[in-house]
């Protein structure tokens, strides 16, 4: 579980995992465009997020393809955060989300 | 059936304290599947071309498919059709790959849901949904010997968005 909060832990490597969280299974060409890093970089963050299980790639064709993989976050849920409060995190979450467009 | 054309659209990778074997038996019996899979039992023919059923707790088939790729304890390839009428004709077969590897004392399992068209993340939320579930599931079976009791709720936005498309739900 480490690893998971390392590989969280940078800004950069975030924003990937939100890249493919708005679309999933990308090529490492489709995750670099537009974004100020090099395609060096990118893959050194890539490969840190795959050793943290956090995206997961797979070959289709002759292309290889990453995913999001939130198993990881998934159990870090289910260790720390009850059945019970679940509903009202979602109620507070809906709040806040609200509140900061403000556009309710 | 071409499985190249199916691109996957889902992929979740789990890490299991296990042995390649049990994760197949476990991913292929209703024994074990009643445990993590909110009670729903896997039924499958051990070889290429065999059914492939899973019937819900109420005894009704709720999928039906066939074996596409036989490999254990390495690699399964199924197709995962949920009967609800309508529901193949306009989203079109689901495959479902499991590959297990070994990783050091632990087991590597990686699931790809695939498809053979572009689906709404509406329409993918269902498995999105699931799957982590499933996987945590299968997990703390196989490594404690029980599973615990996870609270799905109805997975809202698939249903709706199936309701868009004219197929009737349960």
């Amino acid at each position: 579980m480490d690893e998971v909060f390392k590989a969280l832990a940078d800004s950069s490597r975030r924003s990937l995992l939100d890249r493919l969280h708005a679309r999933n299974g990308q090529t490492l060409n489709e995750l670099c465009e537009g974004l100020a890093m090099t395609r060096q970089a990118v893959t050194k963050h890539l490969a840190i997020l795959e050793e943290a299980n956090l995206i997961t790639t797979i070959r289709h064709g002759r292309e290889k393809l990453h995913y999001l993989n939130p198993v990881p976050i998934h159990q870090i849920g289910e260790r720390w955060i009850r059945k019970f409060e679940r509903s009202k995190l979602a109620a507070l979450n809906e709040l806040k989300r609200q509140l900061e467009n403000g556009d309710e | 059936m071409n499985l190249d054309q199916f691109k996957p659209l889902t992929v979740y990778t789990i890490y299991i304290a296990s042995t390649p074997e049990k994760v197949w038996e476990a991913l292929t019996s209703a024994e074990f599947s009643r445990k993590y899979f909110s009670g729903f039992a896997v039924e499958m023919e051990p070889k290429l071309g065999g059914s492939f059923v899973v019937h819900a707790p109420d005894g009704s088939e709720h999928i039906r498919g066939e074996v596409f790729e036989y490999d254990p304890p390495r690699r399964l390839t199924v197709s995962w059709n949920v009967n609800w009428p309508d529901l193949v004709e306009k989203l079109g077969t689901t495959i479902v790959t499991y590959e297990i590897e070994q990783a050091g004392e632990a087991v590597r399992l990686t699931l790809s849901q695939r498809h053979d068209r572009e689906l709404s993340d509406d329409i993918l939320s269902g498995g999105r949904t699931g799957w982590p579930a499933i996987l945590s599931g299968l997990k703390s079976l196989l490594e404690t010997g029980k599973a615990p009791h996870i609270e799905m709720s109805p997975p809202v936005r698939l249903l709706e968005a199936l309701k868009a498309m004219g197929i009737k739900v349960p």
